[in-house]
């Protein structure tokens, strides 16, 4: 698996990314996708406390929240970048919600759905050099710092 | 258009969007169409008792007294500019209430966060923006702060007990005498009944607008949560 590091960040360059909403999507092969929140995304929040999912079932446009994330001093919606169904929520996450500040693109995936529009979602989400290109410059646009990584983060490779 | 009385305002660096001069007038009319307004501002002779009692103004670039003189010199552009600033800076301690001519700084810029937050002014969403949780806590919960949000990372300046207590936090909660206080994510036990009616308070009062206008974050998972137990109660609702 690729990678781009822009300003100490580790953006994949195999997954569809929603660059506006720090979120990350891979198609996987069994038809559904999963679903995560990017590196930008834990540095600006920090350490992460709290991490709930939508349950299973539930059926959610492009958008919506599919889970509240609270650091210390923050709490925010995980926006779903394409329509569907949650199928599957990462149990892990409740009693371990720090996996989304060390392994944003592996251990620390929130859900996975069955998506009801991908042709359309992903057309709009950004892959590849194209996405580090928009990253760079949303980084420099809206003067996000640094990504910090806590004690624990794994090497992306 | 009035002058700058001279407060050192222009080096703060302007890190909000200029407005034009129309919009400042807007603002600074609701400010005065509140109907507190000309009960706490009267004349200024300058004497500096405010400030001589002010506890931000000892710590900070912050003057209550320019709030009062702005205010009352009707100076749209500083108005505005205290709006996006200074206001922020103030505990609202109301120390300033000892002005002799019965000004009160402190209750003006109650009135001047007020417009600022019901405007959605960049000063507004960056000094709430801290409190997000909070206001997430005690909106979905009913309670604010809870024992569980006691996270050493978070907290460090709290002390070394801090790491203990969070180490075996459920012990220590059920070692309270009354059950309603043998809770970790919320401060106590909140009754159905109470959440759905503060819900209901929240939606009716124009709560809820106020938050979609600060943090469109928070508003989408607040209103995720209660769309969902509203439903649950019987309630059809929606608040986009």
């Amino acid at each position: 698996m690729g990678y781009a590091k822009v300003n100490e960040c580790i953006i994949p360059t195999d997954l569809h990314i929603a660059v506006k909403d720090n979120t990350w999507v891979r198609v996987n092969e069994d038809g559904t996708v999963t679903v995560g929140m990017t590196d930008v995304a834990q540095s600006l929040a920090g350490p992460i406390l709290h991490a709930k999912s939508k349950s299973p079932g539930t059926a959610r446009k492009r958008g919506r929240p599919i889970a509240t994330v609270e650091s210390g001093k923050w709490v925010g919606p995980i926006k779903s970048p394409v329509s569907g169904e949650i199928v599957e929520v990462n149990e892990e996450l409740a009693a371990n919600p720090q996996l989304l500040n060390t392994s944003p693109y592996k251990k620390g995936w929130v859900v996975k759905m069955k998506p009801n529009n991908l042709e359309a979602d992903l057309a709009d989400l950004q892959m590849g050099e194209e996405a580090v290109e928009a990253y760079r410059k949303k980084i420099e646009e809206e003067n996000i710092p640094a990504c910090s990584h806590i004690e624990g983060t794994e090497d992306y490779e | 258009m009035a002058k700058n009385i001279g407060y050192p305002l222009d080096l703060k660096m302007n890190h909000y969007a200029d407005v034009s001069y129309d919009e400042k007038e807007r603002l600074f009319e609701e400010v005065k169409a509140d109907e507190r307004y000309h009960h706490v501002l009267y004349g200024c002779y300058e004497c500096g008792i405010c400030v001589a009692s002010c506890p931000s103004a000892r710590f900070y670039d912050f003057n209550p007294r320019v709030i009062a003189q702005a205010l009352a010199r009707e100076d749209v552009d500083l108005v505005y500019t205290l709006m996006e600033d200074s206001i922020w800076d103030c505990s609202q301690c109301f120390s300033c209430d000892r002005c002799p001519r019965g000004n009160s700084p402190g209750q003006l810029i109650t009135i001047m966060r007020e417009v600022a937050v019901r405007n959605g002014l960049a000063s507004a969403k960056k000094a709430l923006e801290g409190y997000g949780r909070i206001i997430y806590k005690i909106m979905s919960t009913g309670s604010q702060v809870s024992p569980d949000m006691l996270q050493p990372n978070a907290f460090p300046d709290w002390g070394v007990h801090v790491n203990e207590i969070a180490e075996n936090l459920e012990l220590w909660r059920k070692a309270l005498p009354p059950e309603t206080l043998h809770t970790t994510e919320t401060g106590w036990t909140v009754s159905d009944k109470t959440i759905i009616e503060l819900y209901l308070i929240w939606h009716m009062t124009g709560v809820m607008d106020l938050i979609e206008g600060i943090d469109e974050g928070l508003f989408m998972i607040l209103v995720d949560v209660m769309e969902e137990r509203l439903e649950d109660a019987g309630y059809d609702i929606t608040f986009d």
